[in-house]
């Protein structure tokens, strides 16, 4: 499938060049370089020329992954492959030129533990842990969830919570090579804690586009489960939601009968439509598919479990009421409310309201009933702050933004970009999801488990235009 | 000598002093010395200086014995498979060396050791490796990792020397069907034979029953995500269901790995499915809601999978005249900070989602692109709603609206844009003119690109009979004719040609010859010049016998004929379809090219034939899950089930209000924030700024 693996510096030396049974010209790392690290205008992550493919990705560490391929691969494969193998190097702290060009023979090692004549065998990092004779620099604890945040923009990355870096004792080693298999590829037989302990976090990213009338041309939420385990044995983890598929029967479609009424978010009185929902390997689909059970084996650590995408009946935190007007004096008017629509018990963080401004803008004037508020020449906006913001709460704020003197304004040539707010509420959940139940079955009566869960709802792109 | 000059160049003799210098003391500094003149090799040889390293063999060979170390052996194996092709005489001494690590006990250089036997190509190497394979997979308590290494060993060998092959298929096929089996190394055997008959031209395709296909995916629990992918991966094409209910069988076994959280595995599923469904008499409804829900949620992976899933959406639209998928277009709306690949492959999509009911809320959507700060993604945009006017007849008025709309933006790319684009949609709708025509006479001066001019060109002669001035617009592109691209040229040599024909009058005559004699003259392009030879003598020998072939009718009939009404065809030819639809996922599936056009070395597929081949794709009814009991009449159920559920009615920003518990008012005071006011701390910017301001006053 890969016929060779390089991986070159950002500025295009190359690193390291596996070459998997020599099909591959030596030249071909040249011909890489010259089209698309030298190359400005790159339009594609995928370049074929002749019958050689090159998929590439860029690490966070800007190193250049690439794959080549001699004859029509699974693409979905290989660049998963990449991502996985540029978590991996990560977790080995061989993320960047410096390091690599030190430690290439543990890359060379990575490699040959992860590849099969250039078919990926493994990538899971407890496993890959054991058979390497290097550590990785990061515990197994937080790699899967920095594998699954790496490839998003850093705005994206999910901070690790506080929780999930409370370590307990682990008796469990990984450094012994010859660690025992068991039928389960992702859990070591033999793993020991003294107290069993599972953490849940459900993380939530709302994205929503308003149109000018207020109608909402696009909500979704993406959502994902992260666990980690510390739990001895060989536990089989059940693992329950509000789904509501799993209450009625399947594939009924319940939303019908409410299509009439007005789409009052009524999450919150019931159970979710999970739209769809991806599982880590560990989850037993067939299980799944029969009767909407999650069961599981888990790997040993922090991993995610699920990740959701719901539409349907979410709970929208935020209401924004914007009137934009253009003045004679070609000035722009804004008058903007800000309501939150989540429980007063609860509070959002750093909530900011970035509301653009005509480029020709050289002055404002700003009164806001509360929070901070600037005009940001260099960015053509106005930013409006709240470090803390309490639920049912409205906050509005007036301003006008005048234009260089002597310009006239044409505000059908200002495309008005979407004005757009980004928050964080933490024990809300935007698509109404909860967490029923987490139990381990047929476990005796010695074993106890300690739980904890922690809900964080962000935004994604929360956006609308006036 | 510091680890950093390890990445550089170095000459052989260089490297082997440097070794020779380690060997005299044995102690531990002199091994790190060692090592790391080893390591040079190995950076010297992905630099690519194989030839100058390989008159270090004999000293590598030296050193595979002095250091028991993992890191060394790893150094010498390396070397060993990069100097694979020179076939060098040392070969035959190194074999004895691999041998040894094969035969030790350490797990992983025994995996080493196994892959360097595979990878050269002498034939003792050959022998030793086979005699290794057969070893491993025979024997139960080898661990999977050397197993799975001596298959993929077997793969190779079969691809080296034909002779053995026959013997070494049938070995793989005892593993695969071998219920005691590890399930990893089932499912690889299986995989294995795959790849060689794939990449044998001689073998016959891999042919599966029931029987064992069923066992292949009663092992997927049980195996991890790669392993999963590539046994999905392998059953598509090659068990080939006999009837229907064997099909439906299978789907429901697969479904489950629509929830994979591996791409690989998720499209590999698909293509399983989607294979399947050739076979069966009908679908269930509720398989296309899972197919489309679960294609969808992998949009929110990393950009690169993203953009290979939205690809093969494209396909599965393309690919029939009922898509198999059923999804909403609100997820293909561009985000802002998409990279470009994916901003253009979504536009892409939403014009073949575009059906007249949901043509309003992608209009609006494309407004907001065309108005867009990316000059690119604003260009698109409307070449996209020009396409959708010739794609949607009854929908023509819509869209011309909204180009006509921005065209009062006046902005200069849009401009050109647009007035490319209305080309295309009055050749397709010529009667349409009324609406435009004036308005985009308008921007006769601000077209400047050759694509717009020559549209203009084009509109303005078309639609000569109402326009009273078109000679007036026509001087602005004549009057320069020869600082024009050539393919305005092009254009207004046969428009004057049409409008004299048109309309013989003394004003048009004299542009026409003028033209003509600037191109026969004066103009360095060989093809024009032909052109316009071809044209003067057809209007001279029209003129001037009356009893030639060719009279003015004649003429006007041929520069000026009635134009072929154009369609746009998003269709692809049903046999490539049928190719891209077994080849899910993979590179083809990117570029939507029929495998052999791209990859020599892949076999063309073909959808196998079987008694429960369903010849007519499109024929097959999807039913909803009520109508279970389908035998009687299935023409009959479908059309009494509900239409599928469209996405949610629009919601209202309203709706979702609650009444707020503290409402804080607005402080009367207005403070004042000015750029000025923090740009007087950069003097430097201010300045800049204010010169920007006033340019040459």
């Amino acid at each position: 499938m890969v016929s060779a693996l390089f991986i070159y510096s950002l500025r295009g030396e190359l690193l390291i060049s596996k070459h998997v049974n020599n099909i591959v010209q030596k030249s071909m790392s040249e011909i890489f370089r010259i089209q698309v690290i030298n190359n400005l205008d790159v339009r594609s992550p995928v370049l074929t020329l002749g019958s050689t493919t090159f998929h590439h990705i860029k690490s966070v560490g800007n190193l250049w992954i690439v794959a080549v391929s001699r004859s029509n691969s699974d693409s979905a494969a290989i660049w998963e492959f990449l991502y996985k193998l540029n978590a991996l190097l990560k977790a080995y702290g061989l993320d960047s030129e410096k390091e690599m060009k030190e430690e290439f023979m543990t890359c060379y090692e990575l490699l040959d533990v992860i590849l099969e004549e250039g078919v990926p065998v493994d990538t899971e990092l407890s496993n890959v842990a054991a058979r390497m004779s290097v550590k990785p620099k990061i515990g197994i604890e937080s790699f899967n969830s920095f594998a699954e945040s790496i490839g998003y923009s850093t705005d994206r990355i999910i901070p690790r919570s506080r929780l999930l870096t409370r370590r307990t004792s682990s008796l469990a080693s990984h450094d012994s090579l010859h660690e025992q298999h068991s039928n389960v590829p992702w859990r070591m037989i033999g793993i020991k804690y003294k107290k069993n302990e599972v953490f849940l976090n459900v993380n939530e990213r709302i994205s929503i586009l308003v149109s000018k009338d207020g109608s909402i041309l696009r909500s979704y939420v993406d959502g994902t489960v992260e666990a980690t385990t510390h739990l001895s044995g060989m536990p089989i983890c059940r693992f329950g939601l509000n789904d509501a598929l799993s209450v009625t029967t399947p594939f009924d479609d319940g939303p019908v009968d409410n299509m009439n009424k007005k789409a009052i978010p009524k999450a919150a009185a019931g159970s979710v439509m999970l739209e769809d929902c991806k599982f880590h390997q560990c989850v037993q689909l067939d299980k799944f598919q029969n009767d909407r059970t999650i069961n599981f084996i888990p790997p040993d650590g922090n991993f995610v479990l699920m990740k959701y995408h719901v539409r349907e009946n979410l709970n929208l935190p935020f209401k924004i009421t914007p009137t934009v007007t253009v003045s004679r004096s070609s000035s722009v008017d804004y008058r903007i409310t800000i309501k939150s629509l989540f429980p007063s018990k609860l509070t959002a963080k750093d909530v900011q309201l970035r509301i653009p401004v005509p480029p020709e803008t050289v002055n404002c004037q700003l009164s806001t009933s509360n929070g901070k508020c600037k005009f940001v020449a260099e960015e053509s906006a106005i930013i409006w702050k709240f470090s803390k913001y309490q639920g049912l709460t409205e906050n509005s704020l007036s301003a006008t933004a005048f234009p260089v003197e002597d310009f006239q304004l044409n505000i059908d040539q200002w495309p008005r970009p979407p004005m757009s707010l980004t928050f964080e509420i933490m024990m809300f959940s935007n698509s109404g999801l909860v967490v029923r139940f987490f139990d381990i079955l047929d476990k005796d009566k010695n074993y106890s488990l300690v739980k904890w869960i922690k809900y964080i709802s962000k935004s994604g792109a929360y956006e609308l235009r006036y | 000598m510091s680890d950093q000059r390890i990445f550089s160049k170095y000459k052989a003799h260089e490297i082997r002093s440097e070794l020779q210098q380690g060997n005299s003391k044995k102690h531990r500094a002199s091994a790190i010395k060692r090592k790391n003149a080893l390591k040079k090799i190995v950076v010297n040889l992905s630099m690519g200086f194989s030839s100058e390293m390989a008159l270090l063999f004999p000293e590598i060979l030296q050193y595979w014995h002095i250091d028991d170390d993992m890191e060394v052996k790893r150094i010498c194996h390396h070397f060993l498979v990069a100097m694979a092709p020179t076939k060098s005489a040392n070969f035959q001494e190194a074999l004895r060396l691999v041998t040894e690590d094969f035969n030790s006990g350490n797990e992983p250089l025994r995996v080493l050791a196994l892959r360097t036997l595979s990878s050269v190509p002498i034939s003792t190497y050959f022998d030793e490796c086979r005699k290794s394979v057969y070893m491993v997979l025979n024997k139960g308590s080898e661990s999977e990792q050397l197993k799975k290494t001596a298959l993929y060993a077997a793969r190779k060998l079969t691809q080296m020397e034909d002779k053995q092959s026959g013997a070494i298929i049938n070995f793989l096929h005892q593993i695969m069907e071998n219920q005691k089996e590890k399930p990893g190394i089932r499912a690889n055997a299986l995989y294995v034979l795959y790849e060689i008959q794939e990449t044998t031209k001689t073998l016959q395709t891999l042919t599966l029953d029931f029987d064992t296909c069923m066992d292949m995916l009663e092992l997927l629990p049980a195996l991890n995500e790669w392993d999963n992918s590539r046994l999905l991966d392998s059953l598509t094409g090659n068990y080939i269901p006999q009837n229907h209910s064997d099909a439906h069988y299978m789907i429901e076994k697969t479904i489950p790995q629509l929830q994979h959280a591996n791409t690989s595995v998720v499209l590999n599923a698909f293509k399983f499915v989607i294979y399947l469904t050739n076979y069966v008499d009908f679908l269930m409804e509720s398989l296309v809601k899972q197919l489309s829900a679960s294609i969808i949620s992998l949009l929110n992976k990393p950009p690169e999978l993203e953009f290979l899933v939205l690809r093969n959406i494209i396909l599965l639209l393309i690919g029939r005249e009922k898509p198999i998928l059923s999804v909403d277009v609100s997820y293909f709306f561009v985000e802002f900070n998409d990279p470009i690949y994916i901003k253009d492959t979504k536009l892409e999509i939403l014009y073949l989602l575009a059906k007249e009911d949901n043509l309003s809320q992608i209009l609006q959507e494309l407004k907001e692109y065309a108005t867009d700060i990316d000059i690119q993604m604003s260009r698109k945009a409307i070449r996209a709603v020009g396409n959708l006017a010739v794609k949607l007849e009854r929908c023509v008025d819509e869209c011309m609206n909204l180009l006509l709309e921005l065209l009062d933006f006046e902005v200069e790319y849009i401009v050109q844009e647009i007035v490319s684009v209305f080309k295309n949609v009055l050749r397709r709708y010529p009667e349409k003119y009324e609406i435009c025509l004036f308005k985009l006479i308008h921007f006769t001066d601000s077209v400047q690109e050759p694509e717009s001019r020559g549209s203009m060109i084009w509109i303005i002669t078309q639609y000569s009979d109402h326009l009273r001035n078109y000679l007036e617009l026509f001087q602005s592109f004549t009057d320069n004719f020869l600082n024009e691209a050539l393919e305005v040229q092009f254009s207004i040599l046969s428009s004057v040609i049409k409008l004299f024909t048109r309309n013989p009058t003394p004003a048009t005559e004299k542009l026409c010859i003028d033209i003509l004699k600037c191109s026969t003259e004066k103009s360095d392009c060989p093809d024009l010049r032909d052109r316009a030879f071809m044209y003067w003598r057809l209007l001279s020998s029209a003129q001037q016998s009356q009893g030639s072939l060719i009279d003015m009718n004649a003429v006007r009939e041929i520069v000026d004929g009635a134009l072929p009404v154009i369609a746009l065809n998003s269709h692809l030819d049903p046999q490539i379809v049928e190719e891209l639809e077994l080849n899910i996922g993979t590179i083809a599936s990117i570029y939507l090219k029929p495998v052999g056009q791209v990859f020599r070395l892949n076999k063309p597929r073909r959808l196998p034939r079987s008694p429960a081949f369903n010849s007519n794709r499109d024929g097959i009814e999807v039913i909803s899950e009520n109508s279970r009991s389908h035998s009687s009449s299935l023409t009959e159920k479908s059309s009494g089930s509900r239409p599928r559920r469209k996405s949610s009615p629009v919601k209202k920003m309203e709706d979702y209000d609650r009444p707020a518990e503290t409402i804080n008012q607005l402080k009367l005071k207005k403070k004042t924030s000015s750029a000025a006011m923090n740009l007087t701390r950069k003097p430097s910017i201010l300045a800049r700024k204010l010169s920007m301001r006033k340019p040459f006053a």
